[in-house]
Parts: structure tokens; sequence; C-alpha cells
């Protein structure tokens, strides 16, 4: 166990070096998440700020600061779990035949570059979590983070919600060993995923039946189940264990789906390239 | 039973051709015309530990294709591979830690940062101990003279030092089977020179299997003594390279210069006997290996000269010409 640990730590600990390697793109990575923040703000305060009032499907809020902390921690949290740039690297090495440099060695591929994808996040990780213990200050208490267990609650859902995201691409990933180029796939997976997450419109504010059935999907437990943790103002503890216990059965259903996918394609890999 | 077995080994490939052009894609994108390909047919061979076993082949003609069957980076279409016990396909930690491969044409070095980083996630990766790693790369990088080069980010190093960097990741972990797919690609004569010098060595003091393909003749005259031919996906010889080569070309140039000229009718006996040109003081001929003996001792008799060599002919040419009739070859 502690050379598992080992092991993996050593890969995600490269891929912090790799990316202080480039301090330039470090520093202009930090400013573009403050600027896209900064825009998202200015955005639905023009949208949402007279809205709250009038509007009562909107009201499910208490003010425009209670939305909007909602919507930027989405962005934030979606930010985080997302492993976009490194799905596309997976479906190149798939493609390439890149991935034999893995294949030859004693390592889960899987794991590999799950701890990648952390690392090369990690900037986003600092960044968010000095922004995110910024709010109290900012906006005063009651909004996010009103206690220990809602700060503990949500680090903790937060990580399991990017494990279940970095799983779900992982199953389309591996359809790259049948039809050698997915990103069309991946794609459409994120334009859903951001709707139907919470991250463009909170999940409250979808019709009925929609929202029915987001609220039974692994989509729920990814952005707006952990932001729901860090908003709440009285914390639930069976409203929290359901959640987990939730969030983990997606993890498992999700990781065994990628597994069977894998070893199925994995037959199917040509290990292009000399 | 051999330390690497491999049996019937088989592999194709199901490929879809279209003409050129956006005719030619369009077409396929509505209608796509599948063949079967077969890259490796029916391949056998058996490898001893320690040994240093040289796969040739043309571009194509499968070499590849089999070194990445036996490490289980491809699934065979049929036939089998067994490696000191192991099925590669089933990529068992133990297993992978016994092997390592080199592609010529791939990294495995992490290309931003410096190689020293990508040994250490090496030595996690195959949990190597403090001791042995230190001892190791020691040993590895005084040998290919990379000392210094060691803290510079892998894509600012040359061609050579990042062969050799490679060279030295695939041995960390002292695999005892390392595949090494055109190891001297693109590199000056100097660096081809020492990573065969260290290739022996390693071979001599470790004992580690090494199985290499190389468009160079060199690397395989210098470190191979048996060779494993495969041409179309076939396995066509199996054997001392030597030995091959004299089947290809059995001839030896002779090259005799005479102190003095003999009389005509010495000369005549001599044409007559060996069927050879003689023009003025100097025989130049092409014979095979024991009739080259036996004129030189019946020249030798004639006139003591001094002067005289025997060559074998370029192996290259002799390769050349193998693999456009192979079977020609090998058919006796």
């Amino acid at each position: 166990m502690i050379d598992w640990v080992k092991k993996y730590y050593s890969v995600l600990k490269m891929s912090w070096i790799q990316t202080l390697e480039y301090r330039a793109n470090a520093v202009v990575g930090a400013f573009a998440i403050l600027s896209g923040l900064l825009i998202e703000y200015l955005l639905l305060s023009e949208v949402f700020a007279d809205e709250i009032s009038s509007n009562s499907a909107i009201k499910s809020f208490a003010s425009f600061n209670h939305l909007i902390i909602y919507i930027m921690l989405c962005m934030m949290v979606g930010q985080l779990k997302s492993s976009w740039h490194n799905s596309m690297m997976m479906i190149d090495e798939i493609r390439s035949g890149e991935l034999n440099r893995y294949l030859i060695k004693p390592i889960s591929y899987f794991s590999y570059n799950f701890m990648n994808f952390i690392g090369h996040n990690s900037l986003f990780y600092i960044v968010y979590f000095i922004m995110m213990s910024l709010v109290p200050v900012i906006l005063g208490p009651g909004y996010a983070f009103n206690g220990i267990f809602q700060i503990i609650g949500f680090i903790m859902t937060l990580f399991i919600s990017v494990f279940l995201s970095y799983a779900t691409y992982f199953c389309m990933i591996c359809f790259g060993f049948w039809f050698g180029e997915v990103r069309a796939l991946i794609i459409s997976y994120n334009v859903f995923n951001i709707f139907l997450s919470g991250q463009l419109i909170p999940i409250s504010l979808f019709p009925d039946g929609l929202r029915q059935v987001v609220m039974n999907s692994p989509f729920r437990y990814m952005i707006d189940f952990p932001v729901s943790i860090a908003t709440s103002s009285n914390f639930n503890i069976q409203y929290f264990l359901e959640g987990v216990l939730m969030q983990i059965l997606w993890c498992i259903i999700m990781y065994l789906i990628g597994r069977i996918i894998y070893s199925f394609g994995i037959q199917q890999y040509e290990a292009f390239g000399a | 039973m051999s330390f690497i077995q491999v049996n019937n080994l088989s592999k194709h490939f199901k490929i879809f051709k279209r003409e050129a052009g956006l005719k030619g894609a369009l077409q396929s994108f509505f209608n796509r015309k599948y063949e079967n390909v077969y890259a490796v047919k029916n391949c056998s061979v058996s490898i001893d530990k320690g040994e240093i076993i040289g796969v040739l082949g043309e571009n194509g003609a499968g070499k590849t294709t089999l070194i990445k069957m036996m490490v289980g980076l491809l699934h065979p279409s049929s036939g089998s591979v067994l490696i000191d016990g192991y099925n590669p396909w089933e990529r068992k930690n133990n297993f992978l830690k016994d092997i390592s491969i080199v592609m010529g044409q791939k990294n495995q070095l992490w290309w931003d940062i410096p190689a020293s980083e990508s040994f250490l996630l090496n030595k996690s990766i195959y949990n190597i101990e403090d001791k042995d790693f230190n001892n190791r790369l020691d040993e590895l990088v005084d040998m290919l003279d990379v000392r210094e080069k060691l803290n510079v980010q892998v894509r600012r190093l040359s061609l050579g030092e990042r062969m050799k960097m490679e060279i030295i990741a695939s041995l960390l972990h002292s695999p005892k089977i390392v595949f090494l797919d055109e190891p001297t690609l693109g590199l000056d004569i100097v660096s081809q020179s020492k990573i065969r010098d260290f290739i022996k060595y390693h071979n001599k003091e470790h004992k580690t299997t090494f199985i290499i393909t190389s468009h160079y003749i060199k690397d395989i005259q210098e470190l191979c003594k048996r060779v494993y031919v495969i041409n179309k996906g076939r396995g066509l010889y199996d054997g001392d390279f030597n030995d091959l080569i004299k089947k290809i070309n059995p001839k030896s140039k002779l090259v005799f210069e005479f102190n003095n000229i003999p009389s005509q009718e010495i000369l005549s006996n001599i044409n007559n006997k060996y069927d050879i040109q003689i023009n003025g003081s100097q025989i130049a001929v092409e014979l095979e290996e024991d009739k080259i003996k036996l004129l030189l001792i019946d020249l030798l008799k004639i006139d003591y000269s001094k002067n005289f060599k025997i060559d074998e002919l370029p192996v290259e040419e002799a390769m050349r010409s193998f693999f456009t009739s192979p079977d020609s070859f090998l058919n006796d």
C-alpha cells in the first residue's frame, strides 16, 4: 500500500514539477482564472441583480449574493473536476501509440493519468482555494462555508466529484481504442455536463421533469452536491452522508464501466508507431 | 523450456484502403472497405537467458509488431508467447518489472523536465531501493558519459544524449530482458559505437537478454551472434549471423600481386584450374572461401609475395541481395 502511494505520489510530483517549469504559463494561467471569474461575475450581476426580487423561480435564492456565490462555486468546482485537457491528451496517446510507454511499466494507466490530471490542475486548486477562503471575508458570513463541517464536507465531496468526473471521462476515452478519434464525444459530453451539472443554471431552476432526472444521475454529484454542502447554512448530516454514499456508488459504477471498456479496448489497441 | 518461447505467433490488422483525394475520402466515409493484412505470420523462436539476438528485416517486415507482441503491447491474432513463465498480455507487475523496451522513435522521458526527474519517477514506479538506484545510476551515467546532462531539460538534449538517457531509464530497474528497437537510429558514428559497447558490457556483466532490431548492419554484426530474419511477416532464418552471410554470399575476394611475373605456362595452369583472369602482375578474384585458400597456397608456391589480401564482401551488399530474393538463398 505504501509503495502504491509512493508510486502515484511521484507521478503527482512530476506533474507539479512540469507545471512549475513554465513560470510564465503558470502566472498567465492564474491570471486567466481570476479574469474569467470576474467577467462571469459582471455578466451575472447585469442579468440577475434585478431579477431576484421579481422572478419567482430565482426566489429560491435568498439574495443576489447567494445566487452569485452558488454559480461562482459551481464554476470553480466545474473547472476543478474537468479533465478536458487531460482527456484530449489521453485520446492522442491511444491514437498515436504513445500509450505504449505506460503499458510497458508496472503502473495503471487510469491511476497514472488521474494523478497527472490532479497535478496539472493544482494551479486551479491553489487559486480557487484562496478565492473560496476570501468569500466570508468579502461578503460576510452566511453565504458559504458557514462552519467547519461545511468546509470539511465540501473538500471531501469535491475530491470525490473530481474522481467521479475523471472516471466518467475515462469511459469515453476508452472508446478511442475502437474509433481512434473520440474528441467529438468528449466535446458533446462537456456541453451536456456543463448544463446538467448546474454549472450554467442552478439545478433547482430546472423544469420539474428534468430536475428529477438530473437529481438521480451522476451529474448532480459532480457539482451541485459539493456546492450545496458549501452553501448550506445548517449542516445536515443525513443529507451529507446519503449524498456521499451516492457519490461513492457512482464512482464505483463509472470506475467499473471504465475498467470493462478498457479491458476490451486494450485488445483492439494497435500500438502505432515504432 | 527456453527463457523466451514464441510459438506460431500471428497478428493481422484490419485496415481500410481508400483512393486519394476528396472523392476517395467521401466514398470511404460512406462505404469503407476493409481488408485483413498479416503483419506477422506463424513466427516461432526461442531465446535463452543472456543471449543477444538481432531481429532483421526490411521496413514493414513485421519486426516491431513481433516485439510489441512479445512485450504485451499488442494482442496476437493467434499463437503464444511465454517469457520467463509469464504471458505478456496479462501484464503482471512482476513481468513488467523484468522487461524494458527502448524504441528509437518514442520517448519515455518527460520532455519538459530533466531526465534525472524521470529517473526518480522510475525509481518509484519500479520500487527501487535508494542504494541500488544510486549505484545503478552512477554506473550507467558514467558508462554512457552523460553525467553533466542529467539536469538539463530532455528537449534540450541532442538525439544521441536523449537516446543514452532513454537507455539509462530503461535499465535502472535491472530488467532481465531488454528490447531495443532501432537503438542507434539517427545517431552519429561515435554515439552508435558507444551504445554498442555499452550493450556488450551490460550483457556481459549482468547477463541481460537483449533483443535488438536495427537497420544498421554494424549493430547486428558487432552485437548479435544469432539473428532471426523476418520477411513479409514470416520467419525466414534463425541462426548464426555469419553462417547466414556465408549462405548469401560464400565468396571472398583475393587480391594478389606477384613480385616477379611467372611464365605464361604457369599462369595458364592457374587460369585453367581456377578460371580466373590475370592482369599483368596482379590477380583480383572472387571465389568461395575454400577455393580462395587453395588458390593462395598455389600462388605462394609460385611466388612468395607479401602483397596480398583477402576481403569478405560487404555485409550490407549481401543483406541487400538477400532481401531482394530471400527464398533463393535459403532453399538449399
